[in-house]
């Protein structure tokens, strides 16, 4: 018997899913900032900083992005796009997603590259004092430089007088309070339940007791496959799971925005981790032929990996 | 307002709503006093005062430049606490000087760090430093102090009430009108930031419109910082010399001090970016109208007259005043604020940088030490102590420190031998004899060349404070001794085999010139007996300095 689900790997392209980041990229590689300008400023405000979130690698991009700043000082979304490339750069890793996972060691390099866009970023801040982007670029630095956990709590408590429910900016606060391994996960978890229960039904805000979950699995139990396993299918973390799926991705209100493939992907990994094959068979099911290298890249090749998850919950492995 | 003059002092005069107050300031503050000297014109005040009763309320102040003796009463207790003033200076009761010292002692002025590192040991930085001079001043320092700055040509007098009382004498001895002091400056680059606590201050060129500024930035710190602070304090303070300080002082929360830090950068960046609220301006502008007219009813407006006068400016008509802030709009705000930034000194909590907001490390290191002859550290060689014909410097562990014989500010010195020369740039050089080799040599030498009225004599120290060596780890010790001893048998056998060889194959049965596997074993075993007797070497010196 066929399995349900074809076997070739799904796009990881964000564009694939969200046709704006084609239309910026185009007028980013023309030179046009209008045109940029258009797109953005048409979006909705987490569409808009997913957007500059994007890692662009247009060659000159610094140098097109600074010429339109030194016009405008003030152009927030210009700034806030210039910001995102400097820390992209900084890092010097090709996703977006891995791009901003905080890694143990920082080189002197990568520190300069962050004060770069930190010092872009602040006066981004102070003449756009009510941009969500610059303020989700801002909380990626302050977790980088390692300027303190109070100081990211002040950004996101910024952030969230502007827009509470901005998932980005949700997640870069989230990465900022899962400790070290051996660490306190109490505070990241709770940040995740109370924006999950804040969230309107049927947004993404609730991913986040995922993300939390995965984050937890990964950095204390990912050597350990058995630790792991009982860690997820831990009757808590699998009603907690559920919950959040139904306040989000299974909730009659969930919407295909700007997003929802990284949310219903990262649902999907969560159940196929604990191996609730329904759950997960049905977010892939949704996916089709699409999906994301977050959080799928902790278990090496995303393309690869899913493609095996997806097959062993639609029944066609072990 | 009027302008007159009593007893040859310049004065100024406003009848008041409410009770009659008088105050005698001179031009003499903390900004004058050398640090070796740091503390005398707050003892002057406070022995001359000593003596007196008074029946009015009563005050006295050492500010950064000024030195006021204030009273609120009736003419004759406001005569009589002047006059009595003026008498102390003239005859300071010198038999109270122990007592009123153990006072002043006890009651030690807060600390602000923030001077030290713009202005360096000296002039307005001095204000940063211990009062470590009150012990030992004397009866002879005092009357000295007093003549130069307390006297007649020095002093203004401000009177709020109808007329000048009745009586009013005041006897001062004659002098000449002191200069405002010089703002040394020792940050070469602005803005720049230092760690201490959570803080910032600039300094500009003072105004209506600096003024108003200073109050738009104080409700902003309050706004933004209120969930992160016990308190905010902004202060604008006037200097004689045209320019103004504004110092913002942040206490923060527990566990919160990288956020108040964040949220002060915020706020400058955002006043420098010209984020102004016009409106917020118009407030400030109209509630400072409000404080002016308000101050002026009170008398409260005679002091700055008063220090005016003293500064060589103009007395200020309320009219004047007032007008001068009506006229300050938004941009002149924002144009202040840009020059309040750039010149800007940031001070970061423990732990904390501010690279990443745009500031300037402000150094705290020599960038070199005078040539002259080494004393290394005992126990350490990577300590040196170097004494040359500049000065004296320490290096070691990343610190640099140098102080030149001729830009010293003071040298604290322990009867234990410690001592202590602390730059005119801040920078301290601390000559222990007992973590240096032979340093007792660099002790003479200090004390040859500071001149004596830089020299403070500091109480004996307990044991446990005289630094002393780290004492060197068993374990690296052990590992030393292995090395040694191991590296030393080994190049002896090496070294001996060698000889063997040598000996063996010239005194052989052969044909009397060495075969070559003979040259190739003696060349090896030279080349790895001389290796493995340097490194046993160097693990020797090393702890030979060590039990040192």
């Amino acid at each position: 018997m066929l399995p349900a689900m074809p076997p070739r790997q799904p796009d990881l392209d964000p564009a694939a899913a969200y046709p704006r980041i084609t239309g910026l990229r185009d007028a980013l590689d023309s030179g046009d900032w209008p045109a940029c300008r258009a797109v953005l400023d048409a979006s909705a405000p987490v569409e808009r900083t997913e957007l500059t979130m994007v890692p662009f690698a247009e060659p000159g991009l610094e140098t097109f992005l600074r010429g339109v700043l030194d016009g405008d000082p003030g152009d927030g979304a210009a700034a806030a796009l210039l910001g995102r490339h400097l820390i992209g750069t900084a890092w010097r890793v090709p996703t977006g997603a891995r791009a901003e996972r905080g890694a143990p060691r920082r080189p002197a390099g990568r520190t300069d590259g962050l004060v770069t866009a930190e010092r872009l970023l602040v006066d981004a801040a102070a003449r756009s004092p009510r941009d969500p982007a610059i303020w989700t670029a801002r909380l990626v630095t302050a977790r980088g430089l390692r300027l303190g956990r109070s100081e990211a709590a002040r950004r996101y408590r910024r952030l969230a007088e502007i827009d509470p429910h901005h998932l980005p900016a949700q997640w870069q606060y989230l990465q900022q309070l899962c400790p070290e391994p051996g660490g306190d996960w109490e505070p990241a978890h709770a940040f995740a339940r109370e924006t999950a229960e804040a969230a309107p039904p049927g947004s993404f805000g609730p991913v986040l007791v995922a993300e939390a979950h995965l984050e937890h699995w990964n950095r204390e139990h990912h050597r350990q496959p058995g630790a792991g396993r009982r860690y997820l299918a831990d009757d808590r973390v699998r009603a907690g799971l559920h919950e959040a799926a139904r306040r989000s991705v299974w909730h009659a209100d969930f919407r295909h925005t700007h997003g929802w493939v990284r949310v219903t992907s990262t649902f999907a990994m969560a159940f196929a981790l604990l191996d609730d094959r329904p759950a997960a068979d049905s977010l892939f099911t949704t996916l089709g032929d699409l999906g994301s290298d977050h959080p799928w890249y902790h278990l090496g090749d995303p393309g690869a990996v899913i493609v095996k998850y997806r097959k062993r919950v639609a029944g066609g492995g072990t | 307002m009027r302008r007159l003059e009593v007893d040859g002092i310049p004065a100024v005069l406003a009848p008041v709503t409410g009770p009659a107050h008088a105050g005698l300031v001179f031009r003499v503050g903390t900004a004058d006093e050398p640090l070796a000297r740091r503390g005398i014109t707050r003892l002057v005040e406070h022995l001359v005062t000593d003596g007196l009763d008074p029946a009015g309320r009563t005050s006295w102040t050492t500010g950064p430049e000024h030195t006021w003796f204030h009273v609120q009463g009736s003419p004759t207790e406001i005569t009589e606490f002047l006059t009595g003033v003026c008498e102390g200076l003239r005859n300071p009761p010198a038999d109270r000087l122990a007592e009123v010292r153990e006072l002043v002692q006890g009651a030690r002025p807060e600390r602000d760090p923030l001077p030290m590192w713009r202005h360096g040991a000296r002039g307005f930085g001095v204000v940063s430093y211990p009062e470590w001079a009150l012990p030992g001043l004397t009866e002879a320092h005092l009357r000295e102090w007093i003549s130069r700055w307390f006297t007649r040509e020095n002093a203004a007098l401000w009177v709020a009430g109808d007329e000048v009382p009745e009586g009013l004498r005041l006897d001062l001895p004659a002098g000449v009108r002191q200069a405002p002091p010089a703002a040394a400056r020792t940050l070469p680059l602005t803005p720049a930031w230092f760690t201490g606590g959570v803080g910032w201050d600039t300094v500009i060129a003072r105004g209506p419109e600096a003024a108003v500024f200073a109050n738009v930035l104080e409700r902003r710190v309050h706004r933004d910082l209120r969930d992160l602070t016990a308190q905010t304090r902004t202060e604008y303070v006037p200097r004689s010399d045209g320019t103004a300080r504004i110092l913002i002082v942040a206490e923060a929360l527990p566990e919160q001090s990288e956020a108040a830090l964040g949220g002060l950068v915020d706020v400058l960046a955002a006043v420098r970016a010209g984020q102004i609220d016009p409106d917020e301006v118009a407030s400030v502008v109209k509630l400072t109208g409000e404080g002016l007219r308000e101050s002026e009813s009170r008398g409260a407006r005679l002091p700055g007259q008063a220090f005016n006068l003293l500064a060589g400016r103009e007395v200020q008509t309320l009219e004047e005043a007032l007008a001068e802030v009506r006229a300050v709009t938004a941009a002149d705000v924002a144009r202040v604020a840009v020059e309040a930034y750039d010149a800007g000194l940031l001070m970061t909590p423990p732990g904390s940088t501010a690279e990443w907001a745009g500031y300037t490390a402000a150094p705290a290191m020599s960038d070199t030490v005078p040539a002259g002859r080494v004393h290394r550290g005992r126990r350490d060689r990577a300590l040196r102590l170097i004494s040359g014909a500049e000065g004296v410097g320490v290096t070691g562990h990343g610190v640099v420190a140098a102080v030149r014989w001729d830009s010293c500010a003071a040298l604290l010195s322990w009867p234990d031998g410690g001592r202590h020369l602390i730059g005119e740039d801040a920078v301290t050089v601390r000559v222990e004899p007992t973590m240096y080799r032979g340093a007792d040599r660099v002790v003479r030498e200090v004390d040859a060349r500071i001149p004596e009225r830089l020299r403070i004599e500091m109480p004996a120290r307990d044991r446990d404070r005289i630094p002393q060596p780290e004492p060197a780890s068993g374990a690296g010790t052990g590992r030393l001794y292995a090395t040694a001893i191991l590296c030393g048998v080994l190049a002896l056998f090496l070294l001996g085999g060698g000889l063997w060889i040598l000996v063996q194959s010239l005194a052989g049965p052969g044909t009397g010139n060495p075969r070559g596997e003979d040259v190739l074993a003696l060349a090896g075993s030279l080349v790895f007996g001389v290796m493995l007797g340097r490194h046993g070497w160097t693990a020797g010196r090393e702890l030979g300095s060590r039990r040192s």
